[in-house]
């Protein structure tokens, strides 16, 4: 009998938790861990403490190296899967090679959006969703004094306290989509400007941007419907998107992101998904839900791993996806496209 | 700020340019001013089969030998560097084509293996090459570009070497080599722009003498032209070919001769006739082709004809692994041959040691009237360290030969026996010094003899005119603190290098231990050793062989049993292996 050869994509907390939990049930699997980002699993709310200087790098990871490997867990870092065959068992990886698997979890997590109508902007524009984007954050900050923050989502106000302490400038663009599902009427504005404001942000009074300038390396012109302003960089916190394209011809039910039932399957046997990628069926409702933050996609990947092995767990009810911080409520649906 | 060492490891198919880039690494390094210790490792087929490796180890000190661990690997072909990933560290920077040409199954992936800390850089080294100079060929020229970008070092240094390289090319293949690498490089640049490192960026490197990278090989080809080698004899043989091949075109502008001969006999016999005739000559060979020339060889030590003949060990026994280093010929070169056939064996260490010794062999033979084996190995051989250019002096290359006295009036005896067993030599035409030579057992005049007498009486005179050598060879040298040692490590050939990396390692941790490099094997300066040895607790020998040869040639110098310490594995011998065994010996001995 050929052995089982499991295969996770994506290295954040739905694909370690998966992982983990593969082998701590079964012992004789092959289990492969493949994460497009060349460090280990680290915690990625963190991130904005980390820019502040609150935290080292080292601070950041989960879980040690060392312990995939006591763990006999193939940790395949920096390696892009770019295709899946499911009816052969195969994935490829985007280096050519290929890789056969018995059953898969996809965790392939999400990224960054930006509007299309300023996709033309991208290079000016810094996002803040992996280290990389930290540590670019970390140079940038170096040399400028000033930031425009478009966002209104969980992350651009941890960032922006961030900014804060480092005594930066900063001018905020409240979109309105990134309160999602709160609607921002004027009252909710009204409230939430008044919250940055009391903590010495710059809040403006515009809803779009309309045109980017670079003036120099660190100096960026800015064109809202309001106005013009010169500032040392541009953050983009525009919500998120599911890293789904790899998997448009491959066969799999998708949406905006992967849909699963609420065992987290999808259309194909033995192939899960689990985490911000996941759409995941809720016959409550009868509709499709997107839960994100850390705990959540935890125990998604958990019971995507448990259903793989042959459980039948189904997910829990979500709990109201709203954060509040410093008062003010966002959203934590990162992925809705705008 | 920590000082550099960096190993760095090109692995790929013959035929894909492999070697060309190790060289060219090589080069660039030590044109920027590091030290360079490169070794190549190729298959004994020819082009399209096997696996090619070069190693480069580079640092802002010296280098004494290549190390276990490699910090970074440039993968030409993944499936041949599967075989390299027992030597990467944990941290290795791993270099390797983003697009095979064809889909590669996971078992047969580099990637797939590889230890999730390491750094991966793939890079499209084909597609580049293709897109910035019409074709794939330049593949290796793209990953050096990528290798320099990714690792901090300086471009230029590249470029240059690379037109040092293809300066006899036409201008427009030195054209495309130069576009690949900027294609890497600026590939490199952009594509990885947040995770480069600056491994020879920061180096504060030591001015010293101007530097030429040199092979073992070239090393003694250039020697034994500033010699003022005459006649060269030989027949091709892995790795002492590159020794004829340079002196082919170089001999001959200075007057000399380069003979391809049938056979190693023949070599042997020819480098022995114009010898006899008063010629500088020499022959290289590997194993195989020494074990040929035995029996003239010993002619040479019975008639008393000056030869040089450099052995460039290989594995063996036999045809054996001609690719592959070891050091097991040296019961072979000290005792090979019919009778008491003593005879001088000298082994150089490094390379600068392969050109003095290969000069100071000459005056040897001539003086000691007796053939002089220069003991080398693959690894030695085919090395390559940036050294200041070595020079002889005049005194290094003046005739060696004592000549008869001519006015004495009495009648000439070739083989006369003096106090030093050295007899006055005449060269064939000189007026009234005739004489016979005779691989039979002759008299002073070169008359056979068979007496018994005589016989002993010869045999005395040979033996006690190669221990006179002594005097002119060199002593063993020593790297110790005074006082007792709780380890001694003694080193020959390329294996002493590696032996003082490990000593002058275990010395950092605290270890009283110190190392001895023994470089004349036959005859050995035993008070020297004895010396050496009586102040140690321990002794330890490394070499290349399985059966311990200099452990059986100077164990009995010790006061009590030397550990041996042998690897037959082909490679050169690793520091960090020495190394262990130092400490652990130390450990026990504490205990």
């Amino acid at each position: 009998m050929s052995r089982e050869h499991w295969v996770v994509i994506g290295n954040g907390p739905a694909g370690n938790a998966a992982a983990v939990t593969l082998r701590k049930f079964v012992t004789d699997a092959r289990i492969t861990l493949i994460g497009e980002e060349n460090v280990p699993e680290y915690r990625c709310n963190l991130l904005p403490d980390f820019i502040a200087g609150a935290l080292r790098e080292e601070d950041l990871f989960c879980t040690p190296i060392q312990r995939f490997r006591e763990m006999d867990i193939k940790l395949r870092l920096g390696q892009k899967v770019t295709d899946v065959a499911f009816e052969r068992g195969e994935l490829k990886l985007a280096h050519n090679e290929v890789v056969r698997f018995t059953g898969m979890i996809i965790a392939c997590g999400s990224t960054p959006s930006i509007p299309e109508r300023l996709g033309m902007f991208r290079d000016l524009m810094l996002p803040l969703k992996t280290l990389g984007d930290a540590k670019r954050w970390i140079e940038k900050l170096a040399r400028v004094d000033s930031v425009f923050v478009a966002g209104g989502d969980l992350t651009s106000l941890c960032f922006t306290r961030a900014l804060l302490a480092l005594r930066k400038r900063v001018m905020f663009m409240l979109c309105p989509d990134s309160f999602w599902p709160i609607p921002l009427s004027s009252e909710v504005r009204r409230s939430c400007s008044a919250r940055l404001e009391e903590r010495g942000v710059e809040v403006l009074d515009c809803a779009k941007i309309e045109n980017l300038t670079r003036l120099s390396e660190d100096s960026v012109e800015v064109k809202t419907d309001a106005g013009s302003l010169v500032v040392g960089a541009v953050g983009a916190f525009f919500g998120l998107v599911p890293n789904v394209r790899f998997l448009a011809r491959t066969g799999l039910d998708l949406e905006r992101g992967i849909l699963v039932d609420e065992y987290l399957r999808t259309c194909v046997e033995n192939v899960y998904a689990a985490g911000d990628c996941a759409q995941v069926y809720h016959p409550g409702i009868r509709a499709y839900w997107v839960s994100i933050g850390c705990p959540n996609a935890t125990e998604q990947g958990r019971i995507a791993a448990m259903n793989l092995m042959g459980g039948s767990l189904s997910l829990d009810v979500p709990q109201e996806n709203i954060f509040e911080v410093d008062g003010i409520k966002v959203n934590t649906s990162w992925w809705m496209e705008l | 700020m920590p000082g550099v060492d960096v190993t760095v490891e090109v692995c790929g198919m013959a035929g894909d340019g492999t070697i060309a880039a190790g060289g060219m690494i090589n080069d660039a390094m030590s044109h920027g001013g590091f030290s360079v210790l490169g070794f190549d490792s190729y298959p004994a087929e020819i082009r399209g089969f096997g696996r090619c490796v070069t190693r480069s180890r580079v640092g802002d000190r010296e280098i004494r030998a290549l190390d276990e661990e490699t910090h970074v690997l440039i993968s030409l072909n993944d499936e041949e560097s599967k075989s390299r990933v027992p030597v990467l560290t944990r941290d290795c920077v791993v270099l390797f084509d983003s697009n095979p040409p064809v889909l590669v199954e996971e078992d047969r992936s580099l990637v797939a293996i590889l230890d999730p800390e390491t750094r991966l850089f793939p890079m499209p080294f084909g597609d580049l090459a293709a897109a910035a100079a019409g074709t794939q060929r330049g593949r290796n020229l793209v990953a050096l570009g990528g290798f320099a970008a990714v690792c901090g070092a300086d471009p230029e240094l590249f470029r240059e070497a690379i037109r040092s390289k293809f300066k006899a090319k036409s201008q427009s293949v030195l054209q495309a080599n130069l576009k690949s690498f900027d294609a890497g490089y600026a590939y490199a640049l952009e594509k990885f722009h947040d995770r480069l490192l600056t491994m020879f960026a920061s180096a504060d490197l030591p001015k010293g003498p101007e530097k030429v990278m040199l092979s073992g090989n070239m090393a003694i080809g250039k020697a034994a032209l500033d010699a003022g080698l005459k006649l060269y004899f030989g027949y091709p043989i892995t790795p002492a070919t590159p020794i004829m091949e340079y002196l082919a075109r170089e001999l001959p502008k200075r007057g000399g001769a380069v003979v391809q001969m049938e056979d190693e006999i023949s070599s042997i016999g020819a480098v022995l006739g114009a010898s006899y005739a008063g010629k500088r000559a020499m022959t290289a060979t590997s194993g195989p082709g020494f074990a040929l020339m035995t029996e003239l060889i010993t002619h040479g030590v019975m008639a008393e004809i000056p030869a040089v003949i450099l052995n460039a060990q290989r594995g063996g026994p036999s045809t054996g692994l001609p690719t592959k280093t070891e050091q097991s010929d040296l019961h072979a070169a000290v005792f090979g041959g019919p009778g008491d056939s003593y005879r001088i064996v000298i082994a150089p260490t490094n390379v600068t040691e392969c050109y003095y010794y290969t000069v100071k062999s000459f005056q040897l033979a001539e003086k000691y009237q007796t053939p002089v084996i220069v003991l080398t190995d693959f690894y030695l051989d085919n090395r390559v360290e940036n050294v200041p250019m070595p020079e002889a002096r005049e005194e290094d290359v003046r005739d060696g030969n004592i000549y008869p006295n001519v006015s004495a009036g009495e009648p000439y005896k070739r083989y006369l026996r003096t106090e030093s067993g050295i007899s006055p030599r005449s060269i064939p035409g000189q007026a009234g010094l005739q004489f016979t030579a005779t691989g039979l057992e002759h008299t002073e005049r070169g008359k056979p003899d068979y007496s018994a007498r005589n016989h002993m009486e010869m045999s005395a005179k040979r033996f006690r005119k190669i221990q006179g050598a002594l005097a002119d060879l060199p002593e063993p040298e020593e790297y110790a603190p005074d006082g007792p040692l709780s380890v001694g490590v003694i080193g020959w050939g390329s294996t002493f290098g590696s032996a003082l990396e490990a000593v002058l390692a275990a010395r950092e941790r605290g270890l009283r231990v110190g190392a001895l490099k023994i470089t004349s094997l036959y005859p050995y300066h035993e008070a020297a050793i004895r010396k050496f040895t009586s102040r140690c607790e321990e002794v330890l020998i490394p070499e290349l062989n399985y059966s311990g040869q200099l452990i059986s040639l100077i164990g009995r110098l010790c006061r009590k049993e030397a550990i041996p310490l042998n690897l037959a594995t082909g490679e050169p011998f690793p520091p960090s292996l020495i190394r262990k065994k130092i400490e652990e010996l130390a450990e026990a001995g504490a205990q």
